[in-house]
């Protein structure tokens, strides 16, 4: 029985018959079978998470399970997000990740896309320790992980707000309003703060304040760079200061 | 990486796959697959054949059953994590659940499977050997039950026999009296344990410990029982003094050796940590009494 066999893999919604050999993997089927690449083959032993799908609504990985073993399943991957229910544009989780900056170079996205599903479907109102626990079996070596959880808050604010609007079938959560961690108000960009909506973000720990450097303005950290003292915020605190409580994000996820 | 090429069984009750490993040669069970598919990827396991035991509905189980907690062997992690039956009543199971591997491991892994592999790194393991559980093997003479003890000989190598397959372990039903913990230290989510122990305590009415049991992780060739430490806490009655030198004991029966993460001396020492730890909040648990702990958080 090494031979090919005929599974039945649903798909995002669609029914494929494929024939795989017992040996291919459930990600090989995914990206080279059916020809669908958004779902990521990372470290390739298990670790990284690129490759999470949700398989009959589980989180799992994908390049450490057989092709043959999902045969009869349902599978979600990235390529699907856009057109459940929940999805406008986009799905509410692709929007935050959009909005909150949630990615860098971008290549764990669909799988964090696809764990952050399996949190929302389960709990709607996450906390950031849940956020996180969910997540912890996915890489980012880009983010230091903060955007990526306010990606998935923003996410899980936004579907709150549709749920509302839609004649709200999961009433708001009165909690949420005042312990919820970024309401979309309290997001990126907002001008009320009077600052420059274009460089500020609305967060302290982010941006360096109202009044702070442009972290991405090329010019100025080319000065900075020409500067043997390193440089200078206008508060007169360096950046370095700043990014102090970011260094123990990583040992959490 | 490809595995090798194998041939594929899917059997669907119990009875078929025994006659599998009775009839195929040298067949490998293939359970949750979260250890053995990058085994096979990497080709340190190369089977000709491979028994799936996925599809044997009758296996997907956790419940309490004539004074045992039963798992069988498709019970997963994230089932354990998930039970309020674990959550109210075995502390040392609720502890482990979660800190095994990550979510989407945990969805498929299943705590037979870990016990199978026999990694002296892996938790349950030890969590069976706190208990004095039992291995269930059914093969072509029915169901033999293997004391944990019994069971594991060398690292990724048991007393199960070659035409047997672990159906159920089981642990037996706590007492009144009795409280069980895990405490694990690892690097970062998703490793293995740098060094793990399991505690299990019974006492009787009048606080006095009844018996104990303590199983360690990741720090000999097999996971191992304290036995000097479980011995020296029979008959006492908890304090921080008695769980320090209960520490000591198994810090000196554990053998770790020393490798990237840690040195032989560092982690005997976290042997000792961790078995008080784990002694206090089993005492805790038991209800009868809160011990100071020596060793901060």
């Amino acid at each position: 029985m090494t031979d090919e066999r005929e599974i039945t893999l649903t798909v995002n919604g669609t029914e494929h018959t494929i024939e795989v050999e017992p040996r291919r993997l459930l990600v090989h089927a995914i990206r080279e079978d059916l020809d669908m690449t958004g779902t990521h083959i990372g470290c390739d032993t298990g670790n990284c998470g690129a490759c999470t799908v949700l398989k009959d609504g589980e989180p799992i990985k994908s390049c450490l399970m057989f092709a043959a073993q999902a045969d009869g399943a349902e599978i979600l991957t990235v390529e699907g997000m856009e057109d459940l229910p929940e999805a406008d544009d986009l799905h509410p989780l692709q929007e935050g990740f959009r909005e909150e900056h949630g990615l860098q170079c971008g290549y764990c996205t669909p799988g964090m896309l696809m764990a952050g599903k399996a949190l929302l479907d389960e709990h709607p109102d996450p906390d950031e320790e849940t956020i996180r626990d969910a997540i912890s079996g996915n890489l980012c070596r880009c983010t230091g992980y903060q955007n990526i959880v306010r990606s998935i808050e923003y996410a899980a604010d936004e579907l709150e707000n549709r749920t509302a609007a839609d004649g709200g079938a999961v009433a708001v959560d009165g909690a949420s309003e005042s312990e919820g961690p970024a309401s979309p108000e309290g997001g990126h960009a907002a001008p009320e703060f009077g600052g420059d909506a274009d460089t500020f973000c609305g967060r302290e720990d982010c941006c360096g304040g109202p009044d702070g450097a442009d972290p991405f303005d090329r010019d100025a950290l080319l000065d900075d760079a020409a500067d043997a003292d390193g440089p200078d915020n206008a508060d007169g605190t360096s950046d370095a200061d700043a990014d102090t409580d970011a260094t123990d994000r990583g040992d959490t996820v | 990486m490809k595995s090798a090429p194998f041939e594929h069984h899917e059997p669907d009750t119990v009875d078929e796959a025994v006659s599998l490993l009775e009839s195929l040669d040298d067949p490998t069970i293939l359970a949750g697959g979260q250890s053995l598919v990058p085994m096979l990827r990497f080709r340190l396991a190369n089977p000709d054949v491979v028994v799936d035991i996925n599809g044997i509905d009758s296996l997907d189980y956790l419940r309490e059953e004539d004074g045992s907690l039963r798992l069988g062997a498709l019970a997963r992690h994230a089932d354990v994590e998930d039970s309020a039956l674990i959550d109210e009543t075995y502390g040392s199971f609720a502890d482990v659940a979660p800190l095994v591997a990550d979510p989407q491991i945990r969805n498929r892994g299943t705590v037979v499977g870990s016990v199978a592999q026999a990694d002296p790194k892996g938790d349950w393991g030890s969590i069976l050997l706190a208990h004095e559980g039992e291995v269930i093997a059914t093969g072509p003479d029915g169901d033999r039950a293997i004391p944990a003890d019994e069971f594991f000989l060398l690292p990724y190598d048991t007393t199960l026999g070659e035409q047997e397959l672990i159906t159920e372990i089981r642990v037996p039903v706590p007492g009144p009296n009795e409280g069980s913990a895990y405490h694990k230290l690892k690097r970062k989510t998703g490793d293995y344990a740098m060094a793990g122990v399991g505690a299990r305590l019974v006492f009787d009415d009048d606080g006095v410990i009844e018996s104990a049991g303590i199983g360690m992780t990741a720090v000999d060739i097999t996971n191992a029982r304290a036995t000097d430490a479980e011995e020296h806490l029979e008959g006492e009655r908890p304090d921080p003094d008695l769980f320090a030198k209960a520490g000591e004991l198994a810090a000196e029966q554990s053998n770790p050796e020393s490798d990237e993460h840690g040195g032989a001396d560092y982690k005997e020492r976290m042997v000792d940590v961790l078995t008080q730890r784990a002694l206090s909040d089993a005492a805790e648990r038991a209800g009868t009494v809160t011990v100071q702990r020596r060793v901060t958080q």
